[in-house]
């Protein structure tokens, strides 16, 4: 006869709840999604990333036109003013000629006025070569004003100095100032033309920068946009992932309870119906048997005279006490009537000196100061405990001793069962009877560790909260 | 010689009902009642007075251990003869302790209750031939076990003899009378035993003494 778990019980009800949770399990999330999630962040830093360096070209771009433009324009501004202070020494200088009076003085005056005339030539070569159309057509204007206004300075110089200085007044009147006018007329307009064209290359760069400009924005506002709906599609997933993980847990953390249940009802259901049927045994084939055995007895003294009726009367004797004893031992084995009538350190008492008579290792049992009017539920979970821990030291350690102390504080009950046998691994091996043990134990609210490494042999422990003033504590329950 | 009144203590029907056929079949024993729990046997102890109650250890609403207790404390006069299953040495120590005089297995109470009850009814312990056995068994293995030497080996001649006239239930001065010494002496002897067999209380020493099977 088992009275260990059945373990079909056991294994039918885990695989229940295993199907159970295996029901409630949701489909694992997709790898398409990860996937997506990388592709779209992808293209916006790779978006962020063009847009960016196509920014920094541009403007590096557009600062050297307009470095070279506003160079251009410095140049021929100088040039100009260059030309002009030549062509105005130049006048000048005929001006002076022209009011000479005295003859002595032409010849250095005439070498004055070829030096400034190459200079004006060279003047105006240097003035830069790369120019458009209007630009040379404006300088051509005003090249040949001044070849108009040489040509008339050297027919003029060419007269004397007397009909020279006749004419001086007319001369300047009429012609000089006609032909700085012209000249003065030319290189304004060069200097506006020259305004204009940078104007010209401002506005085209300015409309360029607002092209730049429109795109960078499209592309952030993209960018942005298709950033905030990632993280808003990224806050949506994450929250259904946690809505799903929390009622996941809560249906776990159910089921768990439920199993706790169920087996804690397993527990007490064995208990209820073993002593059911150790009473019945007890009680009634029991009581039965020593009934019988009185009256076999008295049948046996009166038929002193006849011996072949005593011979069999005294068989039917024996085999009715092997029956009686056998009865007793599964009475026992199932509820022993130790806890009901001596308590609970007798009955461990006698279960240590039980399992000396009947197997090869010797145990010793100490208590302190365990009460003897413990709830039943107490003194049955330490009785099984140790009547478990017992059966498999003899079992499977080959122990030679075993010690069990049980103590009782006003906090809890302390219940140890160590042997001194080869041990096994505890992180590993968890048997269906040290988990029958542990469900115990948890039970009533206590804590249960098994200490044991190969060739060390092995220490149970068990913790039960339990104080005695108030009967039971609030952490034990019971159904 | 006036009969010793006997009154019977089991929750089973048919146990009492044996049990009463084996006492009124003796002359000398007379059964004054029944009673079927500890309650019902302490209540018709205090009524009837009778000289021996036999009586079943385990009973409902109060166990025998505890009735017995409470019999021994109201009537001192009173003797109980203990009915068990069990032979092992808790059940024996707590009903000594309890004050019960003998110890009887159920299984073979047909054959050793009279003398039982006369036992009792004398101021004698007695226990079934079986519980000394299973005592001596348990004894001997511990001691084979541990290597620890018998305690037994250490007492002198007349202590053991006092040890066996204690646990019979023999008080010092009735041992001083049957010995010829001193009641002195008689309590010296016995405190020496105790001490020697490391005992505590006259129930242990009288479990000492049916182990060893100096009495029975």
């Amino acid at each position: 006869m088992s009275l260990s778990f059945d373990p079909r019980i056991l294994a039918m009800t885990l695989n229940e709840h295993a199907a159970e949770a295996s029901q409630l399990e949701l489909a694992p999330p997709s790898n398409k999604v990860r996937w997506l999630f990388l592709g779209v962040c992808g293209a916006l830093l790779a978006l962020l990333l063009v847009s960016g360096v196509l920014s920094v070209r541009f403007l590096a771009k557009m600062q050297s036109q307009e470095l070279a433009v506003t160079r251009a324009l410095a140049e021929r501004a100088q040039m100009l003013s260059g030309l002009w202070l030549s062509i105005q020494t130049y006048n000048d200088a005929v001006q002076q000629f022209v009011a000479e009076t005295q003859a002595d003085r032409e010849e250095p005056s005439h070498q004055q006025l070829d030096q400034l005339t190459l200079e004006i030539d060279s003047d105006l070569k240097r003035y830069p070569v790369e120019r458009d159309s209007s630009e040379a057509e404006l300088l051509d204007g005003l090249q040949e004003v001044f070849s108009q206004q040489r040509t008339l300075y050297v027919s003029t110089l060419a007269r004397n100095s007397g009909e020279r200085g006749r004419s001086v007044e007319s001369f300047n009147a009429e012609h000089v100032a006609a032909v700085q006018k012209k000249i003065l007329d030319w290189s304004g307009k060069l200097r506006a033309w020259n305004g204009e064209r940078l104007g010209n290359v401002d506005r085209t760069l300015m409309t360029e920068f607002a092209g730049v400009q429109g795109g960078l924005t499209r592309a952030l506002t993209i960018g942005l946009g298709s950033g905030l709906l990632l993280v808003l599609a990224g806050t949506a997933y994450i929250v259904r992932l946690e809505r799903q993980t929390h009622s996941r847990y809560t249906q776990l953390a159910q089921s768990q309870h439920a199993l706790q249940q169920l087996s804690a009802r397993l527990v007490d259901a064995q208990e209820t119906e073993r002593r059911a049927i150790s009473r019945e045994l007890h009680d009634e084939i029991g009581q039965a048997l020593g009934a019988l055995l009185v009256d076999l007895g008295r049948l046996s003294t009166a038929s002193n005279d006849r011996p072949e009726v005593k011979a069999q009367l005294e068989n039917m004797k024996s085999v009715t006490e092997r029956a009686f004893q056998a009865v007793r031992n599964v009475a026992l084995l199932l509820r022993p009537s130790m806890l009901d009538d001596l308590g609970l350190v007798a009955a461990l008492e006698w279960q240590g000196r039980e399992v000396s008579r009947r197997s090869e290792m010797e145990v010793e049992v100490q208590s302190e100061n365990v009460s003897d009017a413990l709830p039943d539920e107490y003194k049955i979970c330490v009785y099984r405990l140790v009547h478990e821990a017992l059966s498999n030291a003899v079992r499977h350690s080959g122990a030679k001793n075993a010690r069990v102390m049980v103590r009782q504080s006003s906090k809890n009950i302390t219940v140890r069962i160590g042997d001194d046998g080869h041990g096994f691994n505890a992180q590993r091996t968890r048997g269906l009877g040290l988990l029958g043990m542990e469900e115990r134990v948890k039970r009533l609210g206590g804590t249960f560790t098994v200490e044991s490494k190969p060739g060390h042999g092995a220490t149970l422990t068990a913790e039960i909260p339990f104080s005695s003033s108030n009967g039971r504590t609030s952490g034990a329950t019971t159904s | 010689m006036r009969e010793t009144r006997v009154l019977l203590a089991d929750d089973h029907t048919l146990i009492r009902a044996g049990l009463r056929m084996v006492v009124d079949a003796q002359p000398d024993l007379t059964v004054v009642g029944e009673a079927d729990d500890g309650r019902a046997t302490v209540a018709m102890a205090e009524a009837l007075k009778p000289d021996v109650i036999v009586m079943d250890i385990g009973m409902p609403s109060l166990n025998g251990i505890e009735a017995c207790r409470q019999i021994r404390e109201i009537l001192p006069e009173t003797q109980i003869v203990m009915l068990s299953m069990h032979s092992d040495e808790g059940y024996v120590l707590r009903a000594l302790k309890a004050g019960a005089k003998a110890y009887l297995l159920k299984d073979s109470a047909e054959a050793d209750l009279a003398r039982a009850i006369r036992s009792a009814a004398a101021g004698k312990s007695f226990f079934s031939p079986a519980v000394g056995k299973v005592l001596l068994e348990d004894y001997m293995r511990k001691l084979q076990r541990t290597g620890a030497e018998d305690s037994y080996d250490l007492l002198s001649p007349r202590e053991r003899e006092i040890l066996q006239l204690v646990a019979e239930g023999n008080s010092s001065k009735d041992i001083a009378n049957l010995l010829n010494l001193s009641v002195y002496t008689v309590e010296t002897h016995r405190a020496r035993v105790m001490q020697k067999l490391n005992l505590r209380g006259i129930p242990e020493l009288i479990l000492y003494a049916v182990r060893k099977g100096v009495i029975s």
